[in-house]
């Protein structure tokens, strides 16, 4: 294994409570602002017929067009979903450009590839 | 359902299963059931709050150089494999199915509980020409014996198969299967017991995702009631993790164990009798 100064652990670790601490305070501020906006705490309402991605674009376009409490709410699930999704895609770039293990980019990679693919299912 | 009942459910949720070690959904699951939700829908919002779960649990430990990044990131492959088929496989079962394979894998993990860590862990002597291929090695510091621990994985070759098996479970009943991975990694692959926790914390996450996109696509998944589980199994977890270091009292460990035992006994129950 060659020596480099990066902690990867660290990065992962910090990739992954800023992804829950950030899905936390989007689906908190959803919630309370739905309160005010409503009197009554909670959001009654589903999703179907969305994939991952979907469900990522179709939010994320909203944030200019009708930004809503639901919109937080959503954002707040979606950077939780998100989370392991960009800890393995910082995996794979480590792998690749800072440890230069082309067998641990390549697994890394497959399940990059799995998830991505997961993003997109009907 | 009130969104302070549903916050209040995955609390307590997210305590025993914090507390029991096998996760929120063992408790989520059966407690939504019998609050009228169905199982397809409370599989599916579970595993959404199993994501955030063992992130939140799984930053603290790969932080401290506990975790094992190789054999996680080796591991995962068969895990999210496992989570797709199983997610998918639910999308097409029979509620009463599901009843009663969620009651045998609650019984299943209860055991595993009650029989867990008779053995102690000894460094594998030889490592197989596969595991040492994977480079499924490490070392870390021990804080509570203050020594650095060494240790090698064996048997990738059994384990990551296995693991297939453990994230198809996940994706198939929304849970985290953590007692199972742990489990394969103490038993199968000798991985100190420190490891093997840790590391199963890091593969839950990605496993959980790809059983979410399946349900997420299904229309399973509820953003409404996935919120107030989100937060509640979240700071149940973590209210459990605390007193978990202060507690060592083995007369609420027995209580949990027969909570588990009655929940996994009626879900077996409820799906023999076909009463959803």
């Amino acid at each position: 294994m060659r020596t480099h100064s990066f902690d990867m652990e660290k990065l992962v670790g910090y990739i992954l409570v800023i992804g829950v601490l950030l899905s936390i305070a989007l689906i908190t501020a959803g919630l309370a602002w739905g309160w005010v906006e409503t009197g009554t705490l909670g959001a009654h309402y589903t999703v179907s017929g969305m994939t991952l991605s979907t469900f990522l674009i179709s939010n994320l376009r909203q944030l200019t067009t009708a930004f809503t409490y639901v919109l937080l709410i959503n954002l707040g699930i979606a950077a939780l979903m998100l989370t392991p999704f960009v800890r393995v895609l910082a995996s794979v770039l480590y792998f690749a450009f800072a440890e230069h293990n082309w067998k641990y980019t390549a697994f890394t990679a497959f399940v990059l590839a799995v998830l991505t693919y997961s993003l997109f299912l009907r | 359902m009130s969104f302070w009942l549903l916050f209040l459910i995955s609390v307590v949720a997210g305590f025993i299963g914090a507390m029991s070690g096998m996760g929120g959904g063992v408790i989520l699951i059966p407690a939504l059931t019998l609050l009228g939700v169905d199982i397809k829908h409370a599989i599916a919002v579970s595993i959404v709050s199993v994501i955030a779960t063992s992130s939140g649990s799984a930053s603290a430990y790969v932080r401290e150089h506990i975790t094992n990044l190789k054999v996680g990131m080796f591991l995962e492959m068969f895990t999210i494999i496992g989570a797709l088929v199983g997610a998918s496989i639910t999308l097409v079962s029979g509620h009463r199915i599901l009843f009663i394979l969620f009651g045998i894998v609650l019984l299943a993990s209860w055991l595993t509980l009650f029989f867990e860590r008779r053995h102690e862990w000894r460094p594998a002597a030889r490592q197989d020409a596969v595991s040492r291929w994977l480079e499924l090695e490490g070392s870390y510091y021990d804080e509570a014996i203050r020594e650095t621990i060494n240790y090698r994985g064996v048997r990738a070759y059994f384990g990551g198969p296995l693991m297939f098996m453990a994230g198809l479970i996940a994706g198939l009943l929304g849970i985290g299967a953590g007692a199972l991975k742990v489990l394969i990694h103490d038993l199968v692959m000798k991985l100190p017991p420190k490891v093997s926790t840790t590391t199963s914390n890091l593969i839950i996450g990605v496993t959980a995702l790809a059983g979410t996109s399946v349900y997420l696509s299904a229309g399973l998944i509820n953003p409404g009631m996935a919120a107030p589980v989100i937060l509640g199994v979240l700071g149940g977890a973590l209210m459990g993790t605390r007193v978990l270091v202060r507690l060592t009292n083995q007369a609420v460990r027995y209580f949990f164990m027969v909570v588990l035992f009655i929940l996994g006994v009626q879900m077996i129950v409820r799906g023999i009798m076909g009463v959803g």
